[in-house]
């Protein structure tokens, strides 16, 4: 540590790279065009389950300026699989481009490399793919019927894995419980859908055997060891780079087969290969995501406290597991949280990770969050609405408060701190409770449809080792790293294994180093996404990176400061544990005109050798890795508060209001933790209200385009609101948690709650489907008016 | 190919052109103009917006040979002398962008918009630009940006 106040630790300062993107001057994969680069691009299966008979590429090899058609055959050998730990896992293997069988709308069959991109495409409207039609499983119980084929060869059923879990006191707490309720929950299909498509440019250099990929992605050294897997060339022949990247979210942070494709057309042609998504193709080939089924029954006394859940998860996972992540992260995550922030003693959880013909699932934003705490809070308000208690005082009763912690969760998680019943009174106070129910009333004596939601949630951040071991990763996320190195200049450079596409850890990566070195952050540049940068680490998910990543820089300033230290001794006579680092300088302490310019000693100690003792090399480096042991995570929570109008003609839900109060301990950098928490919740609204990946029943897509798959637009969204508890983590350097996921979690309970609250006075209605679209909300409407005209 | 001659960014600009290049390749790859950015392809998210005589444009719809003998402004127009524009400073001011790729044709359609409707209250604001999607900031701290550049009162002789 600097031996002063922070000067940029908490503080509101501009993000260092604004400047650059404001300008234009970012720099995204698609932007660089290396000398004699080819263009690529992708022939996809248009059959949902199909046999791959043939696949006709003479036409399109004839093109002029097309140099080569790839098929199946021509990447044998090579597959992308990810496999799980877990008993019983049933393993998949992606093809790069599909062999002998397509199993899903999207999956690539063949690939054109051309001169552009135009006559790339020419070349792939001539492929000519004779694809055999078989039964398509779309859903979840079509999959699992003993009646489907398994979709993958050597399967005994469509289930990439089944798991189950019970506490030893759930089936005498089941039969004290005087009350039960129980709810079947359906989250639809959707993805993070950022504004940069996927892209990536190969390069191999047959003199070296090495190869470098430029790609849109937030996990630069797995995608490293994916390729190295996936390619049979070991790590230290492969270069990834991830420059500036156009939004991730999750969907990049996975190993594609397009990567692997135009790694080994690269090869094969001995020039780059660059391919650059459309959108059309992003919507059927990026991942997918949030499609969970959950059947959750509460168990509760007559004052409304739970004693018992049962849950049943079910993930429609699509046709592969896909790397880093494998087919059970989702099912996982789900069975772990969804006890929530409440004092659940008992719990008794089976989940099945079922595999479809649909575009493979992986990560987004919040992973499996969203639907765990859809189904705990619309479970408390089922409970709340059988007994006739208030919404908050129900919560109230069930809320882990200051003196649970450490709670070990029902399911094992072992939560470390957490604010949970003062994060939910302070936003009754931020959204104007009382007023959106004054509103209400009035509202509804116009005969309008106004109702007010809410919701709280507990979210384990930054967990590492501990966590990840029991989850069947194949590569356990254990760590990240950092590199500081300060200059002759005085100036620092900061690299880490992390990335940054739009979390501002650029900037917050160097708020901390500057602090710690006592440097302006001026003097102080951050880089990331280059494999070649630092030795290794994870990348960015997962609400990790400032609490991974700062603690990784703040134990590598630390080390280089200490260099500091000790150089600055020798040269002013002193001891070196009585030498302070200040802004700009190291001084003697308690003798404050004895001192020595940072700058002026960055300089002497690279070049001017003679003047150090024996003992100290000439150099300002150090690297270290974090891992916030012990590695169950830093528990951050928050209380979401929202108000909508339905119109009742169209089923169309508005949101007027939306509060967040939330908690993820000191911040570096307020208006950054702000900026996430509308960018989630934004996101959210678009899980509750608009986004769903639909297929009609033989595994078409319906949505292709941004006219059919919806996201909010400006006028969608009111203004937020946010304000900040800070409670720390005992676990982690500086208190820091996570907080990037955060702001997804909860929209689709808190709107879902909303919306049943609006419709309430018209009669008993159970909303538990997302996302509302207006056809929905109308036939819980006409259920509503149904229920409630009945005798 | 096609012989276009049109002014891009104050430079009079001519160029032989394939007539199926779309303005936003043109710009990107024949020009260099990376800041106009492509996101949907079908005109939907307005990542691609440039100004056609200072009116907004999706690039990505139009053909290049639709330029010609026209005026195009991207997102590379906008900083002067080094100094940002005042609508690029009130983002940054504001932490109105995260990943930056939507940011370029969203600034250039609130050139449009302070052109045309200064002033603008943040309903307004929201109405006018919900033809530019953005998926990271939420749009909160996009509107706090425009309606601090819209509503500014220095600079805005200088700028026209």
């Amino acid at each position: 540590m600097a031996d002063h106040q922070p000067r940029y630790f908490g503080a509101r300062v501009a993000r260092r790279q604004d400047d650059r993107l404001l300008r234009g001057h970012g720099r995204y994969v698609a932007d660089t065009n290396p000398a004699g680069v080819l263009a690529a691009k992708f022939v996809r299966s248009h059959e949902a389950h199909a046999v791959v008979v043939g696949i006709d590429t003479d036409a399109a090899g004839a093109v002029r300026g097309v140099r080569a058609v790839f098929v199946g055959e021509d990447f044998a050998g090579h597959e992308i699989r990810c496999v799980s730990s877990y008993d019983e896992f049933q393993e998949s293997a992606q093809p790069i481009l599909a062999v002998d069988r397509a199993r899903h709308v999207g999956e690539a069959l063949a690939m054109v490399v051309a001169d552009n991109e135009y006559v790339a495409e020419d070349g792939a409207e001539l492929v000519i793919a004779d694809l055999e039609p078989l039964p398509a499983a779309v859903d979840v119980d079509t999959a699992l019927d003993s009646g489907c084929a398994p979709l993958h060869p050597g399967w005994q059923d469509n289930a990439f894995a089944r798991r189950r879990a019970a506490t030893a006191g759930f089936n005498e707490a089941v039969s004290s419980a005087p009350h039960r309720v129980s709810i079947e929950l359906h989250n639809g299909r959707n993805s993070g859908v950022p504004m940069e498509t996927r892209a990536c440019i190969a390069e191999h250099d047959p003199g070296t055997g090495k190869f470098r990929l430029h790609t849109t992605t937030q996990i630069p050294h797995l995608i490293r060891a994916g390729l190295s897997w996936a390619l049979g060339v070991p790590e230290s022949l492969i270069q990834v780079i991830a420059p500036d990247v156009g939004g991730g979210f999750g969907i990049k942070a996975q190993l594609y087969p397009e990567e692997v494709a135009c790694c080994l057309a690269a090869r094969r042609l001995n020039r780059p290969v660059k391919w650059v998504e459309d959108r059309r193709e992003h919507f059927v080939a990026a991942h997918h995501s949030r499609e969970h089924r959950h059947t959750v029954t509460g168990h509760f006394d007559d004052e409304g406290t739970i004693l018992a859940l049962e849950a049943d998860i079910s993930v429609d996972m699509g046709a592969y597991s896909v790397f880093p992540w494998t087919a059970t992260m989702d099912a996982g995550m789900a069975m772990g949280i969804l006890p929530g922030p409440y004092r659940i003693h008992q719990y008794s959880v089976t989940s099945v990770s079922v595999c479809t013909n649909k575009t493979p699932y992986g990560a987004y934003r919040g992973v499996a969050r969203p639907a765990a705490c859809f189904s705990i809070e619309r479970l408390v308000d089922q409970i709340a609405r059988q007994l006739g208690v208030d919404r908050v005082e129900i919560r109230n009763r069930n809320l882990l408060t200051s003196g649970d912690y450490p709670w070990r969760s029902s399911s094992g998680l072992v939560y470390d701190s957490g604010s949970l019943v003062e994060s939910l009174d302070a936003v009754l106070e931020l959204g104007d409770f009382e007023d959106l129910l004054k509103r209400q009333a009035d509202a509804r004596a116009a005969g309008r449809l106004v109702g007010v939601g809410l919701a709280v949630f507990t979210e384990q951040t930054a967990h590492t080792t501990e966590e990840f071991k029991q989850r069947g990763v194949p590569i356990v996320f254990g760590y990240e790293t950092a590199k500081v190195r300060l200059d002759a200049s005085g100036t620092a450079v900061v690299s880490a294994s992390i990335h940054d596409h739009g979390q501002g850890l650029e900037t917050t990566l160097a708020q901390i180093a500057a602090d710690r070195l006592g440097l302006d952050l001026d003097s102080v540049r951050v880089e990331y996404g280059d494999t070649e940068q630092v030795a290794y680490g994870a990348g960015t998910f997962a609400s990790r990176s400032a609490v991974l990543a700062g603690g990784a820089v703040t134990k590598a300033a630390d080390a280089v400061a200490n260099t500091l230290r000790q150089a600055a001794a020798h040269m002013l006579e002193a001891a070196p544990e009585d030498m302070v680092v200040e802004t700009g300088r190291v001084s003697v302490t308690g003798s404050p005109s004895r001192f020595i310019k940072t700058t002026e000693l960055c300089r002497l100690i690279y070049q001017r050798p003679e003047r150090l003792p024996e003992d100290i090399e000439p150099y300002l480096e150090a690297s270290r890795t974090y891992d916030a042991h012990p590695g169950t995570g830093a528990y951050t929570n928050a209380a979401h508060l929202a108000s909508v109008e339905i119109d009742p003609m169209t089923g169309k839900t508005r949101v007027l209001s939306y509060a967040v109060v939330e908690d993820c301990g000191p911040m570096i950098n307020p208006t950054i933790v702000e900026g996430q928490i509308f960018g989630g919740v934004v996101q959210g609204i678009g899980t509750a209200l608009f986004e769903e990946f639909l297929y009609d029943e033989a595994g078409q897509p319906l949505s292709t385009t941004f006219a059919d798959y919806l996201v909010p637009v400006m006028s969608d969204i009111p203004d937020l609101r946010v304000a900040h508890l800070q409670t720390p983590s005992p676990h982690t350097v500086g208190g820091l948690k996570g907080m990037g996921e955060g702001g997804a979690i909860a929209p689709g309970a808190v709107i879902a709650s909303a919306v049943e609250d609006a419709l309430s006075h018209l009669g008993t209605v159970t909303v538990n489907r997302l996302p509302l679209t207006p056809e929905r909300v109308l036939s819980y409407i006409d259920a509503a008016t149904d229920n409630g005209s009945r005798p | 190919m096609a012989e276009i001659s049109l002014t891009v960014n104050g430079q009079p600009t001519k160029a032989q052109v394939d007539p199926r290049t779309l303005l936003s390749d043109f710009l990107r790859d024949h020009l260099g103009l990376t800041g106009t950015h492509v996101g949907c392809e079908h005109g939907y998210c307005g990542a691609c917006t440039v100004l056609v005589d200072g009116a907004s444009a999706r690039s990505c719809l139009m053909l290049a040979v639709q330029a010609h003998e026209r005026r195009v402004d991207t997102v590379e127009s906008l900083a002067h002398n080094g100094k940002l524009h005042p609508i690029q400073q009130a983002f940054k001011d504001c932490h109105g962008l995260q990943c930056g790729f939507c940011t370029p044709g969203l600034l250039m359609s609130v050139v449009e918009l302070d052109a045309t409707n200064p002033g603008c209250s943040r309903d307004e604001i929201r109405e006018h630009l919900s033809g530019n999607v953005c998926r990271c900031t939420g749009y909160h701290h996009i509107v706090d940006a425009v309606h601090t550049a819209l509503n500014r009162t220095d600079e805005r002789a200088e700028d026209g």
